[in-house]
């Protein structure tokens, strides 16, 4: 009788902690995601409107993310993080184009000038 | 209500099952994958192209497998960021070919205007240079000229007595020289001396004016020396002209015995107040 509720209790712990690691942290997903937005900020997303809001939105969902892996729950958080990796990376390259565009009028505003002095 | 009906209705049901409606960001993303496919995605960025495909694909795997699963409308998310970031990605590449393709231009363009600059700046030096090269050959000029004056000068200086008064040069030939007592004509001895004197101003004096003035003593009528005084003066312009000064630039004046030089009471003055001047006008020099 006490063996076989020692059995029972290490099935059933063996259980739960076979379903709380069933899924590992998603440790990788979140620190490119940070890393995707540091990169969005440091590429001036905040200085146009659409990489600002999806820079927002990676934001946001990186913080959903870390408290669903605080619950527990890194299956869902892993899918958030690749939302918010999804939205980080959007927001990069639309920075990117952002700026691209102001070098190429700066370019086309100098060509301008040098044909008028002409 | 008839029972083709009823089956219709029941068939639409089964079929409706079978066939879910796809969430509002599947949607989305298929809408999204359409338009950078057909954007230039296409040609700027294919591999970004390709990585929306995968999560498109991805998206309506998740849908076949479960309709109303939460990882249908995060895997569509996802493919709806993919595909606009394959348009963004595209137009930052075509915004930078614009920026190259500026750049270049007004690289070219500063060259062109650097040609044109170094071209202007080089007929300028050749101005400059050829102003140079006039100035000097003017100041030689200048300075023959100059030399030559000088030279005719001290010609003169050693047949006649050549002084510098207000009303220019004048060169003094004493009557004795040139003519006999009471006499216009001159000897043969003074047109000799003329000439010289003709090739002096020539020389050296080209552009002036000159003035002949025949001077006399006061011995006898005023007006018999008066016209000798013209006379004389006459025969020395006309001895200065067949030498080739130009005759339109010289005049004779007889002055007679108006402005001596000398004291007419003693002989070695009256023969200083006999004399012609030869009056060289400064004015036109």
């Amino acid at each position: 009788m006490r063996k076989t509720l020692f059995i029972t209790v290490i099935l059933i712990a063996s259980l739960l902690m076979a379903c709380g690691s069933s899924v590992a942290p998603p440790s990788d997903r979140l620190s490119s995601a940070e890393a995707a937005s540091r990169s969005a900020k440091e590429l001036g997303a905040n200085n146009d409107p659409k990489a600002q809001l999806h820079l927002k939105l990676a934001t946001e969902q990186i913080d959903q993310a870390k408290k669903l892996m605080a619950d527990g729950d890194n299956k869902r958080a892993e899918l958030i993080l690749q939302r918010a990796n999804a939205d980080a990376e959007l927001s990069v390259m639309l920075a990117k184009e952002a700026n691209a565009k102001t070098e190429a009028d700066k370019a086309q505003q100098t060509v301008k000038k040098i044909k008028e002095n002409k | 209500m008839r029972p083709a009906l009823l089956s219709v209705i029941a068939f639409s049901l089964i079929a409706g099952c079978g066939n879910a409606l796809p969430p509002k960001e599947l949607v989305d993303a298929r809408a999204a994958y359409q338009a950078a496919s057909k954007g230039p995605a296409a040609q700027q960025s294919p591999a970004e192209l390709h990585v929306a495909k995968q999560a498109l694909d991805r998206a309506e795997g998740a849908f076949s497998d479960e309709p109303d699963s939460a990882e249908t409308k995060d895997y569509s998310y996802i493919a709806t960021r993919k595909a606009e970031l394959a348009d963004a990605s595209a137009r930052a590449i075509i915004a930078q070919k614009d920026r190259e393709g500026a750049e270049k231009e007004g690289i070219n363009l500063t060259a062109d205007q650097l040609k044109h600059a170094r071209s202007e700046l080089n007929s300028t030096k050749h101005n400059l240079e050829k102003t140079q090269d006039q100035l000097a050959a003017e100041k030689l000029a200048r300075e023959a000229a100059e030399k030559k004056a000088a030279q005719a000068l001290a010609d003169l200086s050693k047949i006649a007595a050549v002084t510098k008064e207000a009303r220019g040069m004048v060169i003094t030939l004493s009557g004795s020289v040139l003519f006999a007592t009471n006499e216009a004509t001159l000897l043969p001895a003074a047109m000799v001396k003329l000439n010289e004197v003709a090739d002096a101003l020539i020389k050296g004096n080209p552009d002036s004016n000159i003035t002949v003035e025949g001077h006399t003593d006061s011995q006898g009528q005023r007006q018999y020396n008066m016209d000798l005084g013209r006379k004389r003066a006459e025969s020395v312009r006309e001895q200065l002209v067949s030498r080739g000064v130009a005759a339109d630039r010289i005049k004779a004046a007889g002055i007679g015995p108006d402005r001596p030089v000398a004291n007419n009471t003693s002989a070695e003055g009256r023969a200083n107040n006999r004399r012609v001047e030869i009056v060289v006008d400064p004015g036109k020099h």
